[in-house]
């Protein structure tokens, strides 16, 4: 076949990932340096991380129990020795000239990761997952402050050294939404596990293969049943500088529409690095770097290797949340959809549990999933943001249970001035006079509204039974809001018998 | 080993990854070194097998944050730096 026939439908797109992730320790990963951002540049610098002479690495235990940790979730091996390696390319993030990483023996090899696309579960099969130092960061000044065009560069290495994770996929994806999908799920996992931080600057960094292969190469959706010739066969482009999952839907929906298009032009597609340009909303080519052969790797004698295979029995991980999703189902009846929201952070999976051991599983469903994240994400809060004053919303619930307030007092005027005051919701009840009212008082209010409106009392009794609402909305007023409308309704009722 | 044993081409491809420009007489001064350097290690070859010591694994430290440089002594030895950052040429 030649590129001229080819039509789109008979193209399949082809994706894997390497997926960075920074782990969440304390201090980077061969030395003590804090991994805090902080404003000012070159504060958290050591002879170490700044590749000073003489200077020896000693590698951070919490990076290694983060790897096995995810080396846990992933199901993956965690082989009998593990070691590094120097991985030797001349750039100025990189002051030592060479980034300790991993390269034949990483820590964990051939895992997966299960993920829901549009309701259809995949299998996500993970080569493997390693460990490495970060770079420093570059800022390029003057000349319009590209990278071609600057005048000079400014280099900052509080950034050299923080401990990644490099997860390699296998070619296993199909679609850009299905990459997304996929990397929701991982941050999740990973936030479970304790070890990563979405909201931190460049913590998620994203490098993605993609190619177009005709599809009676392909079978099925496993890896195996590609054939494999055919994808050595297309040429494929590596997006870099995606940074999130949104992002990288984008990027890859972007560059599989480049690719279709060249191709049914009848245009080869250059095997190529391409920068994800966010703002334009395009991929650039980039000019190429080394091959894998210049990287030159050799054996990092300044690190013994590690022997961590046991580890794996003895750390614990948490519930992931996958199988969390299923339990919310199963124990509390919910919906897939509400399992969903309530396990997307392990705090607010967390904070449900809670709340629906102590009232109703379906009013706490609707507490937490519908109006408090609903409030959060108003107001681009994330439960974390509260984390402190989750009994003062626990306390909500229980006035709501409780019947002490109604349920749109409670969700319009309390939970919102809790978020946008600070206020504790017993105060913002008091001061609102929220509380229901009492029932003589709703009955008082009853009387009163019967006999200054006789013309409605009228239409009612002779039939329209639309005016009872009237009543209802002037006993409401008489009572501030406070009183339960189907109640009022039936006093009304009642009294007009 | 005789000279060629490295070529000029393979001499240029290694400058030019560590960013290092050479003239053509350096290119013919380096491949006859590097040639030499390779001989050297040949020498290795002839070393009689000993017993090594005990391999070290799993040296590890605790995740605790030790003081960093104070900035004004992490700049020290650089050429250029300009507020607090370590200052270069473009590196396109």
């Amino acid at each position: 076949m030649t590129a001229q026939t080819v039509q789109q439908g008979d193209l399949v797109t082809v994706i894997g990932l390497e997926v960075h992730v920074q782990l969440e320790t304390d201090t980077k990963i061969f030395c003590g340096c804090a991994t805090e951002q902080t404003d000012e540049p070159n504060e958290n610098v050591c002879p170490v991380c700044l590749g000073l002479p003489g200077a020896l690495p000693v590698l951070n235990e919490a990076a290694v129990e983060a790897a096995v940790k995810i080396g846990k979730a992933i199901d993956a091996d965690i082989p009998e020795e593990t070691r590094f390696h120097r991985k030797n390319y001349y750039y100025p993030d990189l002051p030592k000239n060479f980034q300790i990483t991993q390269y034949d023996e990483p820590i964990c090899a051939d895992g997966e990761l299960e993920v829901a696309v549009e309701g259809e579960r995949r299998t996500v099969a993970i080569e493997r997952a390693h460990l490495e130092e970060d770079p420093g960061s570059l800022q390029h000044v003057g000349g319009g402050g590209g990278i071609d065009s600057a005048e000079y560069t400014l280099v900052d290495y509080n950034r050299a050294g923080t401990p990644l994770m490099e997860i390699v996929t296998a070619p296993d994806f199909r679609s850009p939404a299905e990459v997304r999908a996929f990397l929701a799920e991982l941050e999740e996992v990973l936030e479970y596990l304790g070890v990563f931080d979405a909201e931190r600057d460049g913590s998620l960094r994203i490098d993605a293969n993609l190619s177009i292969i005709p599809e009676e190469e392909i079978d099925g959706d496993d890896t195996d049943e590609i054939g494999m010739d055919a994808l050595e066969a297309a040429n494929r482009t590596e997006v870099k500088n995606i940074s999130s999952h949104k992002g990288a839907e984008k990027a890859l929906a972007y560059e599989e529409t480049r690719q279709k298009n060249a191709i049914q032009r009848g245009r080869a597609v250059e095997q190529e690095t391409r920068h994800w340009d966010e703002s334009r909303g395009i991929t650039v080519s980039m000019r190429s770097k080394e091959e894998e052969k210049d990287y030159r790797y050799f054996e990092e004698a300044d690190l013994p290797p590690l022997r961590v295979s046991g580890w794996k029995d003895e750390i614990s991980i948490p519930e992931l949340p996958s199988a969390r999703r299923e339990r919310f189902q199963a124990e509390y009846g919910l919906s897939e959809e509400a399992a969903s929201k309530l396990t997307s952070t392990k705090q607010v999976a967390d904070f449900y549990e809670d709340v629906a051991g102590e009232f109703d599983p379906d009013l706490a469903a609707t507490w937490v999933a519908d109006n408090l994240l609903g409030e959060l994400n108003y107001r681009d809060m994330e439960i974390t943001d509260i984390a402190g004053r989750l009994e003062e919303v626990s306390r909500l619930v229980e006035l709501v249970a409780e019947d002490e307030i109604t349920a749109k007092n409670a969700r319009e005027t309390v939970l919102r001035s809790m978020l946008d005051d600070g206020a504790a919701p017993d105060e913002i009840v008091e001061q609102e006079g929220l509380g229901k009212t009492g029932e003589d008082e709703v009955q008082q209010a009853v009387v009163e509204a019967i006999d200054e409106n006789p013309d409605a009392v009228d239409d009612y009794e002779s039939g329209d039974d639309g005016a009872i609402n009237f009543l209802v909305g002037q006993v409401m007023q008489k009572t501030g809001g406070s009183a339960d409308p189907g109640d009022v309704n039936q006093l009304l009722r009642a009294e007009l018998e | 080993m005789s000279d060629d044993a490295v070529s000029p081409e393979e001499v240029r491809h290694v400058a030019g990854l560590a960013r290092v420009d050479l003239d053509d007489d350096e290119v013919d001064r380096f491949a006859r070194q590097f040639a030499d350097i390779l001989e050297y290690f040949e020498t290795l070859d002839e070393v009689p097998e000993v017993d090594r010591e005990a391999d070290l694994t799993n040296v590890m430290r605790p995740d605790e944050e030790r003081d960093s440089l104070d900035r004004e002594a992490a700049l020290e030895n650089a050429s250029k730096a300009e507020d607090g950052y370590f200052k270069g040429p473009n590196v396109s």
